[in-house]
């Protein structure tokens, strides 16, 4: 059950992403259920919901990362293999080793691989794409560093840069501003408006509700089922909140500010 | 693989004379030597992305259940094909490699029954695989290759025993059949047993029977004396064979997958997004780990094997923070562990000290009765001597070292002490109770420090140039002052963007 207000996307714009019927379990619990979505181009949107609600699972399944228990996924009307040229992902930062023996400069270059396809090496072009995206998330002169010397905010723009190298039209973002600093939320956010003004589309896991309705134009609220789905103006209401969370928001409402209480 | 080596042979013998060659191979030292660096060297090679991806210990598990393939396919090729093949043989290598696969499928469907951990499905899965192959060795198979000893530490030191003989020139081989007039013939009784007479007997009927028919190679022909030129061979040992080709194997896959294995590695979940197949090469790398350790299994055991897959890598990991680094450094202290090993094995440390000398002299001191002969197995010398190479990275790392570690707590301990005592300073020398809070006589009392610390960071911090003392008070010189406020500025805000 999807709640659409204001604009409808269908008529509106193209459709970036569109979710049918997707059910993901463990273990036959089920951690997504019957999700129909669609997501319109050129919208920046965060996905919304309290832990356990199924947000990371939902990106994992669009890409198929994790089987699905049924339902479909397509960018741009094509399964996500045909598009995965497409399509940039950013995972959790704590997902992987950051003792790994590496450099910034080359786990931003793992972004072009895909690109580059089997066997084929990254050369001094994909160097210099690196090089460009670590620029515009401002570590330019972390490059050569080794990863394990990174703070957290340093290890998400990092991860932000490899995204970027992707040069992707849709990106799908796993909790970028999970525990980073003020300056790095900052740059990020900064990023993400600029990729939105570029006419990109943008889906990001969002933990804090005090900040959606000035980060993000659209959102998803999601609670192992959809709750609401829309411009955020219209989406992003206190009865809409108490249903996603059941009760456990504290909410006021003040104009367009809202004030979360999340559970951790 | 016989061809194979002819091409090695034909290569080398143009730098090297065939006699010298020959007297190179016989030496036990050199094929040890050779066969160990390379087991070292491509375990190194795969163990750095096994200890990368945290499954140093499946190697473990899968040097051991290679044993399994190994039996399976002996008895295989005993029963279905009649013939008994030796360690190189190409299908207990296929055995080998299948069964690696298994040990590591077998292990993750008990890992995914949801009821076991991770670690606990490995140590279930490769005891039942291995007992297996323990009782099929003991009560199936009867060989001298595959007895309990070979499986514990292997024959490194015997590899040079075991050779094919290449022939260059005189390569007569002879066939004798029964009508060859050089063919001894011989009467033998044909009924005497199923009669149970003696073959005097009236009743006895006999055939002729040819005693030295059947094919002899150039060697044999020789000696037999059926040829008149001694043929010009090359003895060579199979196992260097065996061990570089899957050497070149290691070194092609890890060659031309090393952005996907690199990927995969560090972070599956993009490699899985970006169409890299994760679990595909995951089987790809368990499959040459099991290739090699049952190259490795012929020469240094089951036991040993995980060895030159972990040390190697652990002690490159201390010394570097790059891959491809990590993987010269690794094979380079796997090898030069094989190649001293084999000195340690003979009782000679590194060419310091001859341990028979030290035998003999505990006999002197002490009267024991002590052997002053040390000859100890090959394959467990070179595991104590990359052993070796390991603590010293482990101590001495310049980066990660124990060494480096302590000496660099140690300054920065005593920088923020510098630190807070500047602080302290800052704080209070235009205060009021600067007469109180900064005589240097009773400074210590405000840090809970012993006068005796507080004596060494002031005279410390005095050498610096950071403080000055003026009529038993402590103050800040220009350079404590701006060195206080930049400690504020950098160490006291949050981190910035660019820092």
């Amino acid at each position: 059950m999807s709640v659409h207000s204001g604009r409808d996307p269908q008529n509106d714009s193209a459709t970036a992403l569109e979710i049918d019927d997707l059910t993901v379990a463990y273990n036959s619990k089920p951690a997504i259920w019957d999700i129909d979505l669609r997501v319109p181009e050129g919208v920046l949107m965060a996905v919304i919901g309290p832990n356990g609600a199924g947000k990371s699972t939902l990106i994992k399944a669009a890409l198929k990362l994790i089987p699905r228990a049924a339902g479909t996924v397509q960018f741009y009307g094509q399964p996500y293999e045909h598009v995965r040229g497409l399509v940039g992902y950013v995972p959790q930062r704590g997902s992987v080793d950051w003792d790994f023996p590496t450099t910034v400069l080359d786990v931003v270059s793992m972004g072009l691989y895909g690109r580059l396809g089997w066997i084929r090496r990254p050369g001094q072009s994909e160097r210099e794409s690196a090089m460009h995206a670590l620029e515009q998330v401002g570590m330019q002169d972390f490059a050569d560093r080794q990863i394990s010397q990174l703070s957290g905010g340093q290890q998400q723009r990092t991860f932000l840069a490899r995204a970027l190298v992707q040069d992707a039209r849709f990106y799908l973002m796993d909790e970028p501003f999970a525990a980073v600093d003020a300056v790095t939320e900052r740059a990020i956010i900064t990023i993400l408006r600029q990729l939105r003004a570029r006419g990109k589309t943008v889906v990001v896991v969002h933990h804090d509700l005090q900040t959606a309705p000035e980060y993000f134009d659209w959102v998803t609220l999601l609670n192992v089922e959809i709750v609401a789905t829309g411009p955020i103006a219209t989406t992003f209401t206190p009865e809409n909140l108490r249903r996603t969370y059941g009760g456990r928001v504290a909410y006021l409402h003040e104009g367009q500010r809202i004030a979360g209480l999340e559970e951790e | 693989m016989f061809q194979l080596e002819e091409l090695i042979i034909n290569l080398l013998l143009n730098f090297i004379a065939r006699e010298d060659l020959n007297a190179f191979l016989r030496n036990p030292q050199h094929t040890a030597t050779i066969v160990g660096s390379l087991i070292a060297v491509s375990g190194a090679l795969l163990g750095t992305f096994l200890l990368l991806r945290g499954m140093s210990l499946t190697s473990d598990a899968i040097s051991h259940t290679v044993l399994l393939g190994i039996v399976v396919a002996f008895i295989l090729m005993g029963s279905v094909f009649g013939q008994h093949p030796d360690l190189s043989s190409v299908w207990l290598i296929v055995g080998a490699a299948v069964a690696g696969v298994a040990t590591v499928l077998l292990t993750e469907l008990i890992y995914r029954s949801g009821l076991v951990k991770q670690d606990a499905a490995l140590g279930l899965a490769f005891p039942l695989l291995f007992a297996i192959a323990v009782i099929l060795v003991s009560r199936v198979v009867s060989d001298v290759h595959l007895d309990e000893d070979a499986v514990m530490v292997g024959e490194i030191g015997v590899a040079w025993a075991n050779t094919n003989s290449h022939c260059l020139s005189g390569c007569e081989s002879v066939t004798i059949t029964p009508e060859d007039p050089r063919a001894e013939t011989t009467r033998q009784c044909t009924n005497c047993r199923a009669l149970g007479i003696s073959p005097r007997d009236d009743k006895a009927e006999f055939t002729q029977i040819c005693t030295n028919c059947g094919h002899y190679s150039p060697a044999q022909a020789w000696q037999a004396g059926f040829t008149e030129q001694e043929p010009v061979l090359v003895f060579w040992p199979k196992s260097i064979t065996v061990m570089a080709v899957l050497t070149l194997l290691t070194l092609l896959a890890i060659l031309l997958f090393y952005k996907e294995l690199k990927l995969s590695t560090f972070d599956p979940t993009l490699a899985a997004a970006l169409g890299f197949r994760p679990t595909l090469l995951h089987y790809g790398l368990m499959v040459l780990v099991s290739l090699v350790a049952v190259g490795a299994f012929d020469a240094v055991g089951s036991i040993l094997v995980v060895a030159f897959f972990i040390i190697p890598p652990a002690a490159a990991y201390l010394l570097t923070d790059r891959l491809p680094r990590m993987l010269l450094y690794s094979s380079l202290i796997g090898a030069a562990g094989a190649y001293t090993g084999y000195d340690l094995a003979r009782g000679n440390l590194l060419g310091i000290a001859d341990l028979s000398d030290i035998l003999a002299a505990l006999n002197n001191l002490f009267g024991l009765g002590l052997s002053e002969r040390w000859d100890s197995s090959i394959s467990a010398s070179m595991v104590l001597m990359t052993f070796l190479f390991f603590l010293i990275a482990w101590t001495f790392s310049p980066k990660y070292g124990l060494v480096s570690t302590m000496l660099r707590r140690r300054n920065q301990r005593r920088s923020f002490d510098h630190q807070v005592v500047l602080g302290h300073i800052h704080h209070h020398q235009d205060s009021p109770a600067a007469g109180e809070e900064l005589a240097v006589s009773t400074l210590y009392r405000h840090f809970r420090w012993t006068p005796a610390k507080m004596q060494r960071t002031l005279r410390q911090l005095r050498a610096r140039n950071l403080v000055q003392i003026e009529a038993g008070l402590v103050s800040l010189t220009g350079q404590g002052e701006t060195h206080a406020h930049q400690f504020r500025q950098t160490q006291l805000t949050n981190e910035s963007v660019g820092e």
